[in-house]
């Protein structure tokens, strides 16, 4: 009983990573003894420094393409040898280069991903023949997608420029080759690169990452934009795929305040128990087939925090929205028990993010570019320290303008007077 | 064989007395084919019906793509009055360039590569 016990402590110990720096490179890593290691490649090279609207999409297309050292085609058969996967992933702020492999492949996976990073060639008929189809169809796929559209619409209207650009290329606005050619010479230097590890040994990967990325330039400047401010406004848009769909938003700068992973807990309407109807204020007054999601998108300098309403009928949507804004107005009234309660569902949330990979790469990605350790413990204690003062200061972030999107039929959707904001 | 046929050319670059003696009979020879007088370049005799060269024209910048069809258009309209351009409008050699060769050349050997991928054999070191 003890040594289990022991362990368990241990393992709980070890589930943080140490910001390193190698040869002017970040390097975090966690080892938790899983079978199969994760590098990821996390560059600031997000949408939000593209020069143009959907240069970042396009360069993270052009991921695992030609490099120097080995073909496109050579870079997918040598990694299925080793039995990897590659994918590349594109938020606002971070482009994610990431490998899984088995323990002790780890050098070539970063030989690869680093390749790109220094030697991509970018050939114009890779462009057209690979990286263009792919753009289009993934663009596609998010306009008939209205969750999708909904908020990027609702980054638009919440931070203009920089968080607002759209992750999706446009099809309005041409991208040439010239362009993502050009951003990936000022994205890819030492100073915008941090390379995270799972089920990897730090040491051996701060060896690893010296080493192949000694060519990379760390002259260029750190990718940068003027720091965030929240607007919010509203927008209406016609679309006839999907649910009707309307988000309402609130924007903060700043760091993010966990105080607002208490209040999406709180509001989150999703019951713990299966075929119950949950706990949350939202979700006794649901009309029956729609659904409310709480949207928490915490950046390094911005937060988007929001509700996600959506149901086959305008009408049925309309009702949700109005339950939900009733329950978001009535959350700086929570106290004692309902705030514990909200407390514990946002800690074990926090806690059991850290069990996945996803989870592991989202926490560090968020802190490894400022040189903060990332740690379960100190993630809870923060989560611990919400009091009712700390939570109302929190909500009172919803007396800011909202930000107000819906998408659908829009003679039938709300706006935002309709549902009480 | 691929597209672009059998060529003896490396061979000869690749020594210096055989260039000598062989270039001038080349560049006579080359003037002598007539296509420069109909205003083609080299490449635009490439032949069409090949999957390699298919993917390459793919592959012309817009730019290139537009002077080549320009060209093969003239040079059409030059065969049909079974004349050949007037001698100031004849291709300048220096004008002569392998603009489809290099992306022929590419094709080949990225089906080469796959071909090699395709049949090879894993052994752990």
């Amino acid at each position: 009983m003890l040594a289990a016990r022991a362990s368990t402590a241990s393992r709980l110990a070890r589930n943080f990573a140490t910001v390193v720096d190698s040869a002017g490179v970040k390097v975090a890593a966690v080892d938790n003894g899983q079978p199969t290691s994760a590098v990821t490649f996390l560059v600031k090279a997000g949408s939000r420094y593209e020069p143009k609207p959907g240069v970042a999409h396009a360069l993270k297309n052009f991921a695992f393409k030609s490099t120097a050292k080995r073909s496109a085609l050579a870079t997918v058969r040598e990694s299925e040898l080793y039995g990897g996967v590659l994918s590349a992933s594109l938020s606002r702020e971070y482009l994610a280069l990431s490998s899984e492999f088995l323990r002790g492949d780890e050098p070539f996976f970063v030989d690869l991903i680093s390749s790109f990073l220094t030697s991509g060639k970018y050939f114009r008929h890779e462009y057209s023949e690979y990286v263009l189809p792919v753009i289009e169809a993934e663009s596609t796929a998010a306009s008939l997608d209205p969750s999708v559209r909904a908020l990027e619409l609702a980054h638009t209207l919440a931070f203009r420029s920089g968080l607002g650009s759209s992750l999706f290329a446009s099809p309005h606005s041409a991208v040439t080759l010239e362009d993502v050619k050009s951003y990936a010479a000022t994205a890819f230097n030492k100073g915008n690169i941090a390379v995270l590890g799972t089920g990897i040994d730090q040491a051996t990967l701060s060896k690893l990452v010296e080493k192949s990325l000694a060519s990379a330039s760390s002259s260029g400047t750190s990718s940068s934009t003027s720091p965030s401010l929240y607007f919010g406004g509203e927008t209406r848009l016609e679309s006839h795929s999907g649910p009707e769909t309307v988000f309402i938003g609130f924007g903060a700068v700043g760091p993010t305040d966990p105080a607002l992973a208490v209040l999406a807990a709180h509001l989150a309407p999703q019951a713990s128990v299966k075929w119950s109807q949950g706990l949350s204020p939202i979700s006794a007054g649901l009309p029956l087939g729609t659904s409310v999601q709480t949207v928490l998108l915490p950046y390094s300098d911005a937060t988007l925090f929001g509700l996600l309403i959506q149901g086959p009928t305008a009408q049925g949507v309309k009702e949700a929205a109005k339950v939900a804004t009733k329950a978001l107005k009535e959350a700086s009234s929570v106290k004692g028990e309902e705030l514990k309660k909200a407390v514990a569902k946002a800690k074990f949330t926090a806690a059991s993010a850290l069990d996945a990979r996803d989870g592991i790469l989202n926490a560090l990605s968020s802190n490894i570019f400022a040189n903060a350790e990332v740690s379960i413990d100190a993630t809870l204690a923060s989560l611990d320290n919400v009091n009712e003062a700390a939570f109302s200061k929190a909500v009172s972030i919803t007396k800011a303008k909202p930000t107000f999107v819906a998408v659908g039929s829009i003679q039938d959707l709300p706006y935002p007077d309709e549902v009480g904001l | 064989m691929n597209a672009l046929g059998p060529s003896l050319a490396p061979y000869i670059r690749s020594s210096r007395t055989l260039r000598k003696w062989v270039k001038p009979v080349a560049t006579w020879y080359a003037d002598l084919m007539g296509y420069r007088r109909m205003g083609l370049k080299y490449d635009d005799l490439q032949v069409e019906e090949h999957d390699e060269v298919q993917r390459a024209l793919g592959r012309l910048t817009p730019r290139e793509a537009y002077d080549r069809a320009y060209r093969i258009k003239i040079a059409s309209h030059r065969s049909v009055l079974h004349k050949p351009l007037p001698k100031e409008e004849w291709l300048n050699p220096a004008e002569d360039t392998r603009y489809l060769q290099p992306h022929v050349v590419d094709v080949i050997k990225e089906n080469e590569e796959r071909a090699a991928w395709d049949s090879m054999t894993v052994q752990r070191k």
